[in-house]
């Protein structure tokens, strides 16, 4: 039988209630969202290797549910059913969550904080970090590695670059995926249609052609053909990406400057004052510092927020290159862990302002929080 | 009493044809001593084996929970509905028939996909434009799964669909779909193409083993008989028997024929009065008869083999290795 399914409920324990007790004092509400959470939300925002883990049961008419695997979902959703939604609030948690898991116990508890609504990001951001610190230090761990990166960055240099939009699309998307995009950079190659012989007469023939006129008549070719909208994508759609990925040329290579300018940029890490020194001494030897500026000013801003919470900056890893495989982060991402023990996550967190859109927010919501593993702070002596 | 061997075969369909032929022509005759309806049965003039005829699903899953010892079953199903499918069974040999490749099939109307990186591109161009996943319809989960992990796409959901999965595009429960097929003339005749990369595994029937089963010694006696007998007529099927006759000396030209086709000579050498017999691929045959005219043979009968027992039993190895 599965080896990670246990009978036996892990209870919070009392230093689990006084860290979230100590949340609530801080100003956060806390809150206890349902077990069984619709599926859909989770597999349309978590991605297939979330479902892997989930445990899913159907409901007679057909409704799938899940147990929780996590509860930013679950308290996000509660908070935009709410009367609040759309206004600054902070939740706190603690319960258990489910995830298949081999080598552990299925069910296991979660502490942690969202934050919705709040303007001032840098502000939430680094009380986002501090809190979280608070966590370790409440069972300890004082000093624990504080490991941070901000999507923000890479976000920005992308759409800074003069890359067709297939590139941008697929950077963002490696970026989303790996810890280390760098590595991969010059393996990186694009399918284009410049590989397949049978269409090189017609794509020839488009180009340098208007390009409204060339989608015009791939539109008009398939529909002559009978073709309509088919598997959810249209027809312009289609037209689009044949187009585009026709104009790629002939090299499905991303040009060497460019892939020098981004290994750079990744190679880009240590304390953040250093980190945001380097950054922009690049960003204006490659003349994008317009392009940089937002993000890195918030940046900046977020570190003198942490400064001002007595966070002490030399023990901050910064990395470009640190991203999180959940791609709904959109700016700061952390991560505190104890390298003398296993190095695992004890805390987590991040920024994910398009959470709420796509929930079914009507307006941009920023978000920022964090989650706790209970179990793993639980080996440390401390917060009896 | 000990318990017996229990050999699962398909209970119906061409699955269940193609196994009964298979064996029979092994020699094993499966029967059905209590009428046809049965779905216990024996093999003729073997005891202590017990056929049990289950749906190929059934076999693999009670092949993976060792409850029979032997079953055909689609290599698809196993690898699909058995996770860690090395640690849980043994692949024991393909038997050819029950042929269907598991592909990715997208709509023809997508002229601007040909690869597996073109899918990747466009799933997540999709999330873009329309602000939600795009949907792959499946039977075969885990297999979608780590062939689309493989490929670095992320941006995708399963749609679970456990029949008529190549119509799910047209009916817009999904964008694209997983599915099995032998000619590609359904996916055609439902708008569909497969990728050109797309194809995840060659599925063939399979003679499959579980590992969990109780092997005891009479289990293994008997499963070494009804393998010898099977890779004896795999063997009988793969060549062609070659007789030929040559007056002069011969070593040198049986060296070089292995070389060129691919023969083998399981009775060594020429006789003292200069017969050679000789095992050849049937596609190598007429090649070979000519090679061997050219070099002196006067005359070459060709005959197709019953069974070719040898002292090896190289399935009955393969188990042994894998229990």
């Amino acid at each position: 039988m599965d080896a990670s399914v246990t009978t036996q409920r892990q209870e919070p324990d009392a230093r689990a209630d006084t860290l979230v007790a100590s949340y609530e004092r801080a100003g956060y509400t806390r809150v206890a969202p349902a077990l069984l959470q619709p599926a859909e939300p989770f597999l349309d925002l978590s991605g297939e290797d979330i479902r892997r883990r989930m445990y899913l049961t159907t409901t007679p008419d057909g409704g799938e549910f899940c147990l929780r695997p996590d509860l930013t979902i679950p308290v996000s959703r509660d908070y935009l059913a709410s009367g609040l939604a759309g206004k600054p609030a902070g939740f706190c948690y603690l319960g258990p969550v489910f995830r298949h898991r081999s080598d552990a116990p299925a069910e296991f508890l979660q502490a942690g904080i969202e934050s919705f609504g709040r303007s001032d990001k840098a502000a939430a951001d680094a009380e986002m970090l501090s809190l979280g610190l608070e966590a370790t230090a409440h069972y300890g761990l004082a000093t624990p590695d504080i490991q941070i990166g901000d999507v923000a960055l890479f976000a920005s240099l992308v759409a800074g670059l003069d890359l067709p939009a297939a590139w941008k699309r697929r950077l963002i998307k490696d970026f989303n995926r790996k810890a280390n995009l760098a590595q991969d950079l010059d393996r990186l190659v694009l399918g284009g249609n410049n590989a397949r012989p049978e269409y090189q007469g017609v794509l020839a023939a488009l180009a340098g052609s208007d390009p409204k006129g060339a989608h015009a008549l791939v539109t008009d070719l398939l529909s002559i053909a009978g073709i309509n909208a088919i598997g959810g994508r249209s027809i312009g759609e289609i037209a689009d990406r044949f187009l585009e990925q026709s104009a790629l040329g002939a090299s499905a290579r991303l040009p060497r400057d460019v892939r020098r300018l981004i290994e750079r940029f990744l190679a880009i890490q240590g304390d953040p004052d250093g980190a945001t020194a380097a950054l922009r001494a690049l960003t204006s030897e490659a003349n994008m510092t317009s392009a940089l500026v937002p993000a890195l000013d918030q940046f900046e801003s977020r570190t003198g927020f942490l400064e001002a919470r007595g966070v002490d900056l030399k023990k901050v890893r910064f990395s470009t290159a640190f991203g999180r495989g959940f791609d709904y982060y959109t700016g700061l991402v952390f991560e505190l862990t104890d390298p003398k023990r296993t190095g695992d996550p004890l805390v987590a967190g991040g920024r994910y302002d398009g959470l709420l859109t796509r929930l079914g927010a009507s307006d941009p919501t920023p978000a920022v929080g964090f989650a706790v593993w209970i179990e793993r702070l639980g080996v440390y002596g401390g917060g009896s | 009493m000990s318990s017996p061997l229990v050999l699962a075969v398909p209970a119906k369909g061409r699955l269940q044809e193609n196994a009964e032929a298979f064996f029979a022509r092994a020699g094993l005759t499966l029967i059905k001593p209590r009428g046809a309806r049965d779905y216990r049965g024996a093999i003729s003039g073997l005891d202590g084996i017990e056929v049990a005829y289950l749906s190929a699903a059934e076999i693999t899953s009670q092949l993976a929970a060792g409850a029979v010892h032997l079953g055909v079953t689609g290599e698809d199903l196993v690898r699909e509905m058995i996770p860690d499918t090395e640690k849980r069974v043994v692949l024991i040999e393909g038997l050819g028939f029950g042929f269907a490749n598991v592909v990715v099939a997208v709509p023809q109307a997508w002229i601007d996909v040909r690869t597996m990186a073109d899918v990747d591109d466009v799933a997540t161009a999709f999330r873009q434009h329309h602000d939600r996943k795009m949907r792959v319809a499946t039977k075969y989960i885990n297999l979608t799964r780590d062939f689309l992990s493989a490929h670095g796409v992320i941006d995708y959901r399963i749609i679970e669909s456990s029949g008529a999965t190549e119509g799910a595009p047209a009916a817009g429960t999904a964008e694209m779909i997983v599915d099995i097929t032998t000619t590609g003339a359904t996916l055609a005749a439902n708008g569909l193409k497969v990728v050109e990369d797309g194809t995840i595994l060659r599925s063939q029937a399979n003679l499959v083993a579980a590992r969990g089963a109780a092997w005891g010694t009479q289990e293994r006696d008997l499963a070494r008989v009804v393998l010898d007998r099977v890779a004896a007529q795999a063997r009988a099927r793969a060549f062609r028997e070659v007789r030929a006759r040559f007056a002069a000396g011969t070593d040198m030209l049986v060296e070089s024929a292995k070389r060129k086709f691919a023969i083998e000579a399981p009775f060594g050498g020429p006789t003292s009065s200069g017969m050679l017999i000789l095992h050849c691929p049937p596609d190598q045959v007429y090649a070979l008869t000519s090679f061997l005219r050219e070099n002196g043979a006067e005359a070459v009968a060709v005959a197709e083999l019953g069974y070719v027992f040898s002292r090896d039993n190289p399935l009955y190895a393969k188990l042994e290795a894998g229990l």
